[in-house]
């Protein structure tokens, strides 16, 4: 399963994998992405081992025409922006317009507003990037890789629905992603006082 | 400062063997080169920009991909050298008090730190649009890169290029390559060639993110283009290169250094690659460096490595922690190799418990999984045959010093073999211990460098006593010398620590140099 992390430069994607991965934050310097970074995690999703490979993309625009490349490998797609900076959730329409373009037409797609701990320098509220989401018809959370808080929620909702997609048993497929993360993700939220639940 | 020079015949008499040349190599991997080759061709190239840049149109990658078997174009470039151009002093004076006016004028940022830094490098378009600067944010200086582009282009006007202007101790030094404009203003002891190859290198470093032919297309469609936009996440790799260049004595020596390995065990990780790699269609380089120095590098057969492209490849190396964590895959150009194309580069270090990094530099764009697979493999045979280990060792053993040779007179030296562009140091030892001893006396060997390498008046042999040490340079037909000593040193003892250095050299060539030139 090939899932690739894309947005705008900066808004952690890089952060939000390294605390999947590896459980950990980096903080202080800012890593910045050269090219394409591949990394293996294995996920476990109802007692079945899911291989992930995840593309971390440098979200710089002179690697655009690298990353295009590898649109169409990809099963899954997580979107960020960074929900102290305005300019990468603007961003968020043309990122979607260039997957339309480049990837394939059943890729799973999940937008993720980043950096939700950040409460007092935020400027995009939740509920602009949920409308967002729901204009585009893809799930939607707000995540921290420096709290952890959804990190692996978003790359387990990826898995599980990928997982659904390719098992025969007409059970799972009904599996919705989108039902999926709002309830996990409310739950969640519910014991962060920083984040607001509507 | 009193500088004493002796004839270059008391030297060769007082070295036992006349004909040493440790490190010598008919075979090379790299491009060699006299570093001030550089600067010729820029002095010439600048002045007849266009006509240089038709020339090298000629695309090295895309030969590679059509799997021609054409030897690469050699491009003539111009001969006629650069004038310098003079300004009388009152001019000077005019310009050296308008740029001071523009810095005290208004800026908060233009304040006294910020003009007391040593070096300063600027980036701007040929429309005078700010592009970088080193110390501070290029947009709050548009004022003073304003008057930088006047300068360059009432110059052009009268179609001749603005090289340099001298004021006081501070140098300003122009390159003009392409759309852009590149501008040093330096306090140190540095020479103008010297700058002007930093220069050059910091639009290497550009090219090598964006390709000349990209960044010809961006101002050619739009003059006024803000390249930054381009270059966002790149500045970076321009500071690093900065710092770089004023602590690595391999950017003005235009040469490699080494990581001192057995001999048996160089090969063996050479083979391993090439027996790994021989299979796959398009590699082009091998790289494995290790504390950024090289291991061992494999090229295919017929194209060579310019140690310029190398040094830019170190310092993308070097200043992107992000390597460590994850095997990459990225665009990049090498502008000495093929200016206008990119490479494509699986870059992973070896393991977690061996900080060496290996790139495979392709033209094919899409064998990213074939790599990782060679790259796998490489690291299992590596570890079977303990050369893991060895590297291991190697970069965590404390470098040799002048004192462990047994030469005590002798406090440092950079050696520079030319047939291989290779060079090797010493680590330093008191009193070179802090950051600014050392850098006083890079700024030493770049004073000795520029001296013996002078465009107008190049010089074999210097001895030079200082006030507190003794330097010695010296060009031989195979190698460069530049030796510090004890201040009070006699020239005879002098001399036969030479001999004994070069002898040693001699004796541990095959350690601390790559004789050999691998291929596919």
């Amino acid at each position: 399963m090939q899932v690739m992390l894309l947005g705008d430069s900066g808004v952690g994607k890089t952060c939000l994998l390294t605390r999947f991965r590896d459980g950990r934050f980096l903080s202080g310097n800012y890593i910045t992405t050269v090219g394409i970074d591949f990394r293996n995690k294995v996920v476990t999703v109802d007692d079945t081992p899911i291989k992930l490979q995840i593309w971390d993309t440098a979200g710089q625009e002179r690697f655009r025409s690298v990353t295009h490349a590898y649109y169409r490998d990809a099963h899954a797609l997580l979107l960020l922006y960074d929900v102290t900076n305005k300019t990468s959730y603007d961003n968020i329409r043309a990122w979607l317009s260039e997957i339309r373009e480049h990837a394939n037409e059943d890729v799973v797609i999940m937008l993720l507003g980043n950096k939700s701990d950040c409460g007092t320098e935020r400027v995009v509220k939740r509920e602009d990037g949920e409308r967002l989401a729901q204009e585009y018809k893809v799930p939607f959370m707000e995540t921290s890789a420096k709290t952890g808080l959804n990190v692996e929620l978003a790359f387990l909702a990826v898995a599980r629905e990928l997982k659904a997609r390719k098992s025969d048993n007409p059970d799972e497929t009904k599996f919705n992603v989108q039902d999926y993360v709002r309830q996990q993700s409310q739950r969640n939220t519910c014991f962060n006082s920083s984040c607001l639940t509507t | 400062m009193a500088a004493k020079e002796s004839a270059v015949e008391t030297i060769d008499d007082g070295i036992a063997e006349p004909g040493i040349e440790p490190g010598a190599s008919s075979e090379t991997m790299l491009v060699t080169t006299d570093s001030f080759d550089e600067y010729e061709q820029e002095m010439s190239s600048s002045i007849d920009g266009d006509r240089q840049m038709k020339e090298s149109t000629g695309s090295t990658i895309s030969e590679i991909q059509e799997d021609s078997t054409q030897d690469i174009p050699i491009s003539a470039s111009p001969q006629e050298s650069g004038k310098t151009l003079s300004l009388d002093d009152a001019e000077m004076d005019d310009v050296a008090h308008r740029l001071g006016q523009s810095n005290i004028d208004g800026d908060p940022l233009r304040c006294k730190a910020w003009l007391a830094q040593k070096k300063h490098i600027f980036i701007l378009s040929q429309a005078g649009k700010p592009i970088y600067s080193r110390y501070s944010s290029e947009d709050k200086l548009v004022t003073v890169m304003g008057v930088m582009q006047a300068l360059v282009s009432f110059v052009q006007a009268g179609s001749d290029m603005i090289r340099s202007v001298h004021a006081g101790d501070t140098n300003f030094v122009f390159v003009v390559k392409g759309p852009l404009i590149l501008v040093a203003v330096s306090k140190t002891l540095e020479s103008v060639p010297q700058l002007t190859l930093q220069l050059t290198y910091v639009y290497n470093q550009i090219i090598s993110v964006l390709t000349q032919s990209q960044l010809n297309r961006v101002y050619d469609q739009r003059r006024n283009f803000d390249l930054r936009r381009l270059l966002t996440g790149s500045e970076r790799l321009i500071d690093h290169l900065l710092n770089f260049m004023d602590r690595e004595p391999a950017f003005f020596l235009g040469a490699i250094k080494c990581l001192p390995l057995l001999p048996s065990m160089r090969s063996s990780i050479t083979q391993t690659i090439i027996q790994t790699c021989a299979k796959i269609k398009n590699l082009v380089f091998a790289i494995l460096l290790a504390n950024n120095q090289l291991v061992t590098l494999v090229r295919m057969n017929k194209f060579f490595l310019h140690p310029m492209d190398l040094h830019i490849i170190q310092n993308l190396v070097d200043s992107s922690e992000s390597l460590k964590t994850a095997e990459s895959w990225t665009p990049i150009c090498l502008p000495k190799f093929d200016s206008n194309g990119y490479m494509h580069g699986h870059v992973s270090y070896l393991s977690e418990d061996c900080q060496a990094c290996l790139l495979l530099l392709t033209v094919d764009r899409d064998v990213f999984f074939v790599l990782s697979d060679a790259k796998q493999k490489i690291v299992e045979k590596l570890r079977r045959t303990n050369c893991l280990e060895a590297i291991n060792e190697s970069m965590n053993k404390p470098t040799i010093t002048t004192a462990d040779i047994g030469l005590p007179d002798m406090r440092h030296v950079l050696y520079k073999c030319k047939s291989t562009a290779q060079f090797w140091n010493p680590g330093f030892q008191p009193p070179y211990t802090t950051d600014e001893e050392i850098e006083r006396l890079l700024g030493l060997y770049q004073c000795l460098h520029h001296r013996l390498h002078s465009p107008s008046r190049p010089l074999k042999l210097i001895f030079q006593q200082l006030d507190k040490e003794t330097m010695l340079a010296w060009v031989a037909s195979g190698f460069e010398l530049y030796v510090t000593f004890e201040p009070l040193v006699t020239k005879p003892d002098a001399i036969e620590a030479v001999s004994k250095l070069l002898k040693w050299i001699k004796k541990e060539e095959e350690r601390l140099f790559i004789l050999n030139s691998p291929t596919f």
